[in-house]
């Protein structure tokens, strides 16, 4: 006879196949990928696409209005504009009335005027604007004897950051709330799945048939470790497709710089996982029917989404405290890592400190199940189940 | 061999299990009745582990139960449950694995039980396909996987149609026949009367009879049926060591306080006219039953 295989490694086993050959999960993780994908797509073809717009002028107009068309095509080559002529205002006015054209630029006793429908589209505004300043500037200029140049000496205000560049601060703002929502809803979506099935062996009393071969630790182990695989290897699905999609766009070439707290973040989730994870066990070891499941796993919910929101909104001070505390730190140290100048001890000492918490919610988390498991009548609290006998 | 001595159970004020002792033998199929609440599923769930026992000492083959030795024991809860959304065959491996079988033997052996329970052609269908009485011939098979050493089933037989009880009650006889000690519970009387050799009698937590069938039988009343030509009333007034418990036209059933009396009663009968029967009352098991839980 062979050794005897490792019970909790039989138990994943059939936790992860039960999973993947369960349809509605397969169809719901297929089309979540297909709609991310679409999302992406669509951005993408969003962002390429050259944008047109038809600028109307009476034969004053005409040069201006050329000059903005000009203008408009130096400053973004995804965007033209085109001008037709019009033989007076009226025509100007009813072409963009009808629709034929997108704005009507006219000069008026106070000044230029663009006139759109239900609006000017703001590419248009700012060109125009710019346009006419500085038309009207070098008129200006040129009657008092001076250049554009010289009258605006001294006038321009550019910005500048300390740490990284402003589309490195925007991706890491994405990522960091990107990681923050995997997290979530991984952990809400698997934790209730993990409970729900829990419940579900108390409830038809196969569990009871597993206890009698088995100890309950080693049905509890292979059941979370089996669900946080499949909660692993999903997230990590979602995320490449994200992480693909971001590649194809302008901002793609930074990607690089964040794969160092990206790989820790992937760390961290997966120990912050277990410990959440073991700790909707419970819940559903609490539970005596499915219906159940929705009021003793509620703090735990809670948890999930001071986790989320923390992570998401915190800053300063309190994103610092925060990215040490267990399970906060699962999430807001890798966003912490991602704005850089983080020193090495930091995720560290932040990833001991979860996994000693994942540690502590296992042990206590064994205990209350062990002792819940086979107590069928109603809802307990884990007060009454750590007061229960075995 | 298994055996309960002074097994108890309490939840909060409620002694579920008060005291219990009996033994299981090795060979033998020992039937396990009693009432709803009289405490058989306690007891057999404080048999296999699953429950923590208050008081008492359950022992194995003369020593200490331990985990490990539970760990081999065939088991059938009283509830119903199996993964509904599994493949019947699929479901059986994994529960044979959990016990230690290799996969290819967990399947050949589920294949077989499957078969001989008129279920070969369902194994791969999903378990919530399947009929109650044939979900819970996939729950026997569960327990019997992989030579278990002892059997310890409840309410087996419940739900079952007459087929299935004649194939249940085949493997648990060949099981026993293996030498393993087989308990079971069940409230169908007649049958464990039919193919049980020994029966432990359970009511309000207490054991209130246990023995063979023949030895249940004996212990109660000794009682016998006068069937005369004539009119049994004066059966009433022949006090001498019998007590009439029925008398009904030319019928009387008598209770015999001292034995040997009832041939008093015989002469006395044949002096009075022909006699058309005169035997032994054998109780059936129900009568027993009502008797001792009363």
């Amino acid at each position: 006879m062979n050794p005897r295989p490792i019970p909790w490694l039989i138990v994943m086993r059939r936790e992860v196949l039960a999973k993947v050959t369960d349809k509605s999960f397969l169809a719901g993780t297929l089309l979540t990928m297909l709609i991310l994908t679409g999302i992406i797509g669509i951005q993408g073809y969003l962002g390429q696409r050259t944008k047109t717009y038809d600028v109307v002028a009476t034969a004053d107009a005409h040069p201006l209005a050329a000059q903005v068309a000009t203008a408009a095509a130096k400053a973004d080559d995804l965007v033209r504009v085109t001008v037709t002529g019009a033989a007076d205002a009226a025509a100007a006015r009813a072409a963009v009335d009808d629709g034929s054209a997108d704005a009507w630029l006219h000069h008026e006793p106070s000044g230029w005027v663009l006139t759109g429908r239900t609006g000017v589209p703001a590419v248009l505004t700012s060109t125009a604007a710019d346009v006419v300043r500085t038309s009207a500037l070098t008129a200006n200029a040129t009657a008092v004897g001076a250049t554009v140049a010289a009258l605006e000496k001294g006038a321009a205000l550019t910005t500048d950051q300390l740490v990284g560049d402003p589309e490195r601060s925007n991706l890491n703002k994405g990522i960091g709330f990107g990681m923050a929502f995997l997290f979530y809803i991984a952990v809400l979506m698997f934790g209730i799945t993990l409970a729900n099935s829990v419940v579900e062996e108390k409830q038809s009393r196969i569990v009871e048939i597993i206890a009698s071969a088995i100890p309950v630790r080693q049905l509890l182990i292979g059941k979370v470790l089996g669900n946080a695989l499949i909660a692993f290897v999903q997230m990590a699905a979602y995320a490449a497709i994200a992480l693909v999609g971001i590649s194809f766009t302008p901002i793609g070439r930074l990607l690089p710089s964040v794969t160092g707290p990206v790989l820790w973040f992937v760390l961290f989730f997966a120990v912050g996982f277990l410990a959440i994870a073991c700790l909707y066990a419970v819940a559903g070891a609490l539970a005596s029917r499915t219906e159940d499941v929705q009021s003793t796993s509620m703090p735990l919910t809670m948890l999930v989404l001071a986790v989320f929101f923390g992570s998401a909104f915190a800053s300063g001070t309190l994103e610092t405290i925060g990215s040490f505390i267990p399970p906060f730190s699962a999430v807001m140290m890798p966003i912490r890592m991602l704005d850089g100048g983080i020193p090495w001890w930091q995720p560290v000492v932040a990833l001991a400190g979860l996994l000693g918490f994942a540690f502590a919610t296992i042990v206590f988390g064994e205990k209350v199940y062990r002792r819940a498991l086979l107590q069928t009548r109603g809802r307990l609290s884990v007060r009454q189940a750590l007061a229960a006998a075995e | 061999m298994l055996q309960l001595h002074g097994v108890t159970r309490r939840f909060g004020d409620l002694s579920a299990v008060d005291d219990v002792s009996f033994e299981v033998t090795d060979g033998l199929l020992t039937g396990f009745v009693g009432g709803n609440g009289a405490g058989k599923t306690t007891t057999m769930r404080m048999t296999m582990g699953l429950l923590a026992r208050d008081a008492g000492e359950i022992r194995w083959n003369g020593r200490p139960i331990e985990v490990s030795d539970q760990r081999r024991f065939g088991y059938m809860p009283e509830e119903r449950g199996l993964y509904p959304k599994q493949r019947v065959i699929d479901q059986l491996v994994y529960l044979g694995e959990l016990h230690g079988l290799t996969a290819a033997a967990a399947r050949t052996s589920a294949t077989g039980y499957l078969e001989r329970l008129g279920l070969g052609d369902r194994a791969k269908e999903r378990v919530e396909k399947l009929s109650l009485g044939n979900q819970q011939k996939v729950q026997i098979v569960a327990a019997l996987l992989g030579e278990p050493v002892a059997l310890i089933l409840d309410e087996p037989f419940s739900g079952l149609d007459p087929d299935a009880v004649d194939a249940m009650t085949g493997l648990l006889r060949e099981h026993a026949s293996r030498g393993i000690p087989v308990l079971f519970s069940s409230h169908q009387l007649d049958l464990v009367e039919r193919i049980c050799d020994r029966l432990v009698i359970m009511a309000r937590g207490r054991v209130v009879a246990r023995g063979t069938v023949a030895e249940l039988r004996s212990a109660g009343p000794t009682r016998y049926l006068l069937e005369l030509a004539g009119d049994a009333g004066w059966v009433r007034d022949f006090h001498r060591g019998v007590h009439p418990v029925d008398v009904d036209g030319s019928r009387a059933v008598v209770q015999v306080e001292q034995p040997g009396s009832e041939q008093a009663l015989l002469t006395e009968a044949v002096r009075r006219g022909p006699v058309h029967e005169f035997a032994r009352v054998v109780p059936a098991l129900s009568e027993i039953y009502r008797e001792v839980t009363a």
